[in-house]
Formats: structure tokens, sequence, C-alpha cells
């Protein structure tokens, strides 16, 4: 029993450094559902509903911003397509868990938590859950705290300031720290230019061909590369 | 109420995301001309979101000096301390000074 209570501290304490850089990106969330104007509470539900802070981001940001709520939903599903990766590279470990698990686990399955655990995948498969769910949930509930926080700072703040401008350097600083190798900032670069082309395009729609031109420069160039 | 029905749906998508080789393809790889083109996926649509939201309400793209120098020093710091905590106050304090200073 005690070698269970240590792989849950080892887990949260593994959780809090790396949520670190989460928090001014929860903030950044609640400060944006106060600028968008929807409900508060509504806004805040993305968090335990989405958990994921790119997509939620960029779903509260388009959908304040006018546009089409068929195009702000695409948007923010596109973005989290990535974590269809950590789904194939965590299946075998799962394989070996109850079925409970199988289901719940993909539910608190981010960046940070994928960091993690991609490391442990031949731990003992008790040990291995444990630790998950330990460091999972403690994104979780921090998490639901930091965006429940950015929502009371926000109406606080003098509308001058004009702090929504920080969702625009937040995505910046999320390219720039993601991208590994040059043709993925071929793909940034086009996406954001045939979005700037695009711009007329009503109910900015002009993001998601950006977005899918982007992706293609991207392929385009991993094949020059060889 | 909308916002709730959106939130909701890209809730179920995100879950469907992490969850499909899990739960669902247990036994199935990801071809390797997908596994390429999803590294491709978040610089894209990230980038694109920027330019998508300083789009104003004629369609025309409202990117000023302000925003342009926020954007380089924010990108540089990004580039340099891998973090968004200095990213976020490098970009916007480069925001509000050159946005006082012009």
């Amino acid at each position: 029993m005690s070698e269970a209570v240590s792989i849950r501290r080892r887990g949260f304490i593994d959780a809090l450094p790396l949520f670190v850089p989460a928090f001014p990106f929860g903030l950044v969330i609640g400060l944006a559902v106060v600028e968008s104007g929807m409900n508060k509470l509504v806004g805040w539900s993305s968090a335990p509903l989405i958990f994921g802070g790119a997509a939620q981001l960029t779903l509260i940001s388009l959908l304040g911003s006018g546009a089409a709520v068929a195009a702000a939903i695409t948007a923010a599903l596109v973005v989290n397509a990535r974590h269809v990766m950590y789904s194939a590279a965590l299946a075998p470990t799962f394989q070996r868990q109850p079925r409970w698990f199988r289901w719940l686990g993909p539910y608190v399955l981010i960046d940070q938590l994928f960091a993690l655990v991609s490391v442990r995948v031949d731990d003992d498969p008790d040990v291995f859950r444990t630790y998950y769910l330990t460091a999972g949930f403690t994104f979780w509930a921090l998490w639901l705290i930091t965006v429940a926080t950015g929502l009371f700072v926000g109406p606080i703040v003098p509308v001058e300031w004009n702090l929504g401008f920080a969702v625009p350097i937040m995505f910046i600083g999320l390219i720039v720290i993601g991208i590994g190798r040059w043709p993925q900032t071929i793909a940034a670069i086009v996406g954001a230019g045939i979005t700037y082309v695009a711009a007329g395009l009503p109910s900015r729609t002009g993001l998601l061909v950006g977005a899918l031109v982007g992706v293609m420069a991207g392929t385009i160039a991993e094949r020059f590369k060889k | 109420m909308i916002d709730l029905v959106a939130i909701a749906i890209v809730g179920l998508g995100t879950y469907f995301s992490r969850a499909l080789f899990i739960v669902v393809l247990a036994n199935r790889r990801i071809p390797d001309p997908v596994l390429v083109s999803l590294q491709f996926v978040a610089p894209a649509v990230l980038a694109a979101l920027v330019v998508a939201l300083l789009i104003d309400e004629d369609g025309a793209v409202a990117i000023g000096i302000p925003e342009l120098a926020a954007f380089a020093v924010g990108g540089g710091v990004a580039y340099k301390t891998r973090s968004h905590i200095w990213t976020l106050v490098a970009g916007m304090t480069v925001y509000w000074v050159v946005r006082a200073v012009l």
C-alpha cells in the first residue's frame, strides 16, 4: 500500500513543474472568455469539457470575434487533431489496462501528461495506471482553478490595456515552441500567408483554407527534404 | 446556448481524437503519410489563427507596427527561452510600449 502512496506522490510532484507554463495560458483563456462576452460559466465549462488549452482558446476567441460557429468548431477540432498521435503511441500500453481505464485515461491525455507517461510505458500496469491518473488529474484540477482565476482577473483589468492581444501572443509562443523542424516552419508561414490573402472570405473561413494549404505545404516540404 | 453546444462538440471531438487508438483501433497503426501530415496541423492552424484573429469586421487585416513588433519580440523570446510566461511578458510589454510611443 505504501508503494501506491509513493507512486501517487511521484505523479503529483512530476506534474507541478510541467503545469507552470500552462498557468499563464489558463489565465489568458479566462480573459478570452470575458472578452468574448459569452456566459462566463459556459466559457469556464470548456475547461472540464474540452480540457485542452489550444482548442479552448481557438474556439472561444473565434466565437467571440464573430466567426461562423461551424468554422470555429472545425478550427478547434483541427488544432487538437495532434492528440491522435498520442493515442496511437500509448495504445499498446493501454491494452494491458482494465476497460474502465481505457475509457477514462484519454480524457486527460494532454501534451504534458503524454510527455510524462511516454517514458513509463514499460512500468508494471498497476504502477502505470496509478501514476497516469494522479498526474493527469493533478493537471486537471489545477487547470480548472486557473481558468476560473482568469475569469475573475479579466473584469478588473482596464479595457485600454487591450489584454485580448495576449491571445495571438500566446499562439505565437505555441507555434515557436512547438516547431522542431523546418518543414513545420513552412507550414506555419504558408498557413498565415494564405489566411492573410483569404481574409476577405466570409465568417473567417479563410482560416480553414490557410490551415489546409499550410499542412499541404509542410507535407510537400517534407518530401523535398529527402 | 449555441456557445455551450459548440464547446460540447469540441469536447467530444477532442476526447475522440485522444481515445481513437486506445479504445477503438487498439491494433491498428496510423499510416505513415497521415503521420507525416499530422505534425504540420498544429503550426499551420495556429499561424492561420493569429492572422484570423487580427481581421476586423470589414475583412481587412489590422496589423500595425505595435502588433508586428510584439510578434517579433515575443517569437524571439519564445525561441530563446521556450517559456510561455516570458513570451507573454515580453510580447505584451513591447506591444504596450510601442503603442504608447507611436
